[in-house]
């Protein structure tokens, strides 16, 4: 049964707006002028327990409008949304006890506190017994290897510090859902590698439902068995990882440097991405062609080296961004 | 009760980083108690003369007991910050946890101003002495009673500052609004009692906010009786349950409305 039930939802904002210049300020408060941004479009989802699922799109897709519907920030339009049988616009409060909620841009901790000291502080809103709380933050910093800095204000914690402890927070009352608004924004990527590998240990040790949202491919790809991709507030993709590999993964990239200048033309199936005379770049249409064909096309007498690669998955989700705005 | 309690204690420990913080108000405090003592003194020709029934003395005791609430408060910071909170979008934090953002917003800012009460009331009765000579005549319950009723005070200001605070979510900038309360409780209720207005303001006066907040804890400090306390006690309780449910009523209707900027 599904954990997450997202039927038909839409939302839609009411923009000010403002002509350019003093005269136009002026006007936007004699006689202001809006316009209705719609940023969720008829959207419908499902999720089962214990899935990791990444939910992206480009920027003002409608992805953080969607999870602060979901975790009952903002109130939808139309249609319903179902977490364990709770709704959030009604069930706010049941609800928050079942979710944690990671907003990367947001800060939940309080900063003049240690980290040790927001834990009791999120563990007595979620009205833990004293002694659990202990057990919790004890696990937590084991898993999560707090030890270094549980007991230093949080102003003074590197951003991937302090990430680690937003997740710590938002995890002391074992939610069974845990939303991810992109959690890695702005870390270097050995803390992002970090941060993942917690929120793949978190999955399969608690069993937690994940639901991110991350501009971060990798973190998709690391991380998830199953996208869902929205753009201008409708999904245009709900797929596994492996099915949208395998269907839009239907291009090969061979990067060839070249002992003489050779003349190559778009072919069908081929097309010439970068010529700089020795170095050529061609993409390959697997479902037209063949890699052999294109290396027949180089000469094979006279590369001096071939590289053949799978187009990024980042180029594909952006593909797919393009083609269906 | 015992989350707010923990959100409460939280603040104070939070507020304990920059305790230095709160003695530099004391000099802005001090200022405005100097100005305000050389003011009484040009208007008592004699310290003993009564006008409209208080003494020299017993107007500048008035004076700090009033200033000291306003002091303590902060109002502006409070105000700013349900607007901050808005306008940045950190308030999906506090709406999505399974408390009343009203009642964390009372809670933090009771705990966010326990410090300031503490240390400030001490500052006051230091500097009161200093001027005056002397404490009005209290006993230990009286004194007791007027603590009491000053944090009652203290607590009913929140309320009406967050409920100020909340209009953010449908006007985005609620200073205005909050200019027009503090001058209104700056100009008739601060610096003279009520008896100083005309009759017919002193009938409006009784029944505003003025009575609860700031003339009620600091009559009681200058001449203390038990009917007045009774009297200022349950008209704070009624204030308090009043505020709280317009708080409740401005965030319920609110929060529907809330567009969290950057999605």
């Amino acid at each position: 049964m599904a954990i997450i039930e997202v039927k038909k939802l839409s939302k839609t904002f009411k923009v000010k707006l403002k002509e350019k210049g003093l005269i136009g300020s002026l006007k936007a408060i004699i006689k202001p002028k809006y316009k209705k941004v719609e940023a969720v479009k008829n959207i419908s989802f499902e999720i089962e327990k214990g899935e990791v699922v990444a939910f992206i799109g480009p920027n003002g897709a409608g992805k953080s409008t969607t999870i602060k519907m979901m975790t009952s920030i903002l109130y939808p339009d139309k249609g319903s949304i179902n977490i364990m049988g709770l709704d959030p616009t009604k069930d706010r409060k049941k609800l928050a006890y079942q979710i944690g909620t990671v907003f990367g841009q947001k800060e939940q901790l309080w900063t003049h506190l240690t980290p040790y000291d927001n834990f009791k502080f999120f563990g007595a809103i979620y009205d833990i017994n004293p002694s659990v709380i202990e057990k919790k933050i004890d696990e937590f910093r084991e898993l999560f290897e707090l030890d270094e800095f549980i007991n230093t204000p949080v102003r003074n914690l590197s951003l991937g510090q302090r990430i680690r402890c937003e997740i710590v927070a938002s995890l002391i009352h074992e939610p069974k859902i845990l939303f991810l608004d992109e959690p890695t924004i702005g870390l270097d990527p050995v803390v992002k590698e970090n941060i993942r590998t917690l929120i793949k240990r978190m999955n399969k040790e608690y069993k937690t439902t994940i639901f991110l949202t991350s501009h971060d491919v990798s973190d998709i790809e690391k991380l998830c068995k199953r996208v869902i991709i929205i753009n201008n507030g409708q999904v245009v993709l709900d797929d596994s990882m492996e099915n949208l590999k395998y269907h839009y993964l239907n291009k090969k990239l061979v990067d060839a440097k070249m002992k003489e200048k050779i003349n190559l033309d778009d072919e069908e199936g081929i097309t010439i991405l970068k010529d700089k005379g020795y170095n050529l770049k061609l993409e390959v249409d697997i479902t037209k062609r063949s890699v052999a064909d294109a290396i027949k096309l180089l000469d094979p007498d006279k590369i001096i080296d071939i590289n053949i690669s799978n187009v990024p998955l980042e180029d594909i989700i952006s593909n797919i961004y393009k083609n269906k705005e | 009760m015992k989350k707010y309690l923990f959100i409460a204690k939280s603040q104070i420990m939070s507020n304990m980083q920059y305790i230095t913080n709160i003695f530099g108000g004391f000099i802005g405090f001090t200022l405005i108690l100097i100005i305000l003592f050389n003011l009484y003194q040009y208007l008592y020709s004699d310290p003993n003369e009564l006008i409209n029934g208080y003494s020299m003395h017993q107007m500048i005791w008035y004076v700090i007991i009033t200033e000291l609430l306003w002091s303590i408060l902060g109002g502006s910071k409070m105000s700013k910050k349900i607007a901050n909170d808005v306008k940045s979008g950190n308030i999906t934090y506090n709406i999505n946890k399974p408390y009343s953002y009203v009642g964390y917003c009372l809670a933090s800012n009771i705990g966010d101003l326990f410090l300031k009460f503490i240390f400030y009331t001490i500052f006051g009765m230091v500097l009161g002495i200093f001027f005056v000579g002397h404490f009005p005549n209290l006993n230990i319950i009286s004194a007791l009673i007027v603590i009491v009723i000053s944090f009652l005070a203290l607590v009913i200001s929140i309320l009406f500052i967050t409920s100020i605070g909340l209009v953010s979510f449908f006007i985005e900038d609620a200073s205005p609004l909050y200019w027009l309360y503090s001058k209104f409780i700056l100009v008739l209720g601060t610096i003279f009692p009520i008896e100083f207005f005309p009759v017919f303001m002193q009938k409006i006066l009784i029944f505003s906010p003025i009575y609860v907040v700031s003339y009620g804890p600091a009559r009681l400090f200058v001449n203390f009786n038990y009917v007045d306390a009774i009297n200022i006690f349950c008209a704070q309780v009624i204030y308090i349950f009043a505020c709280y449910a317009l708080c409740s009523f401005i965030y319920g209707k609110g929060v529907k409305r809330i567009n969290v900027n950057g999605g």
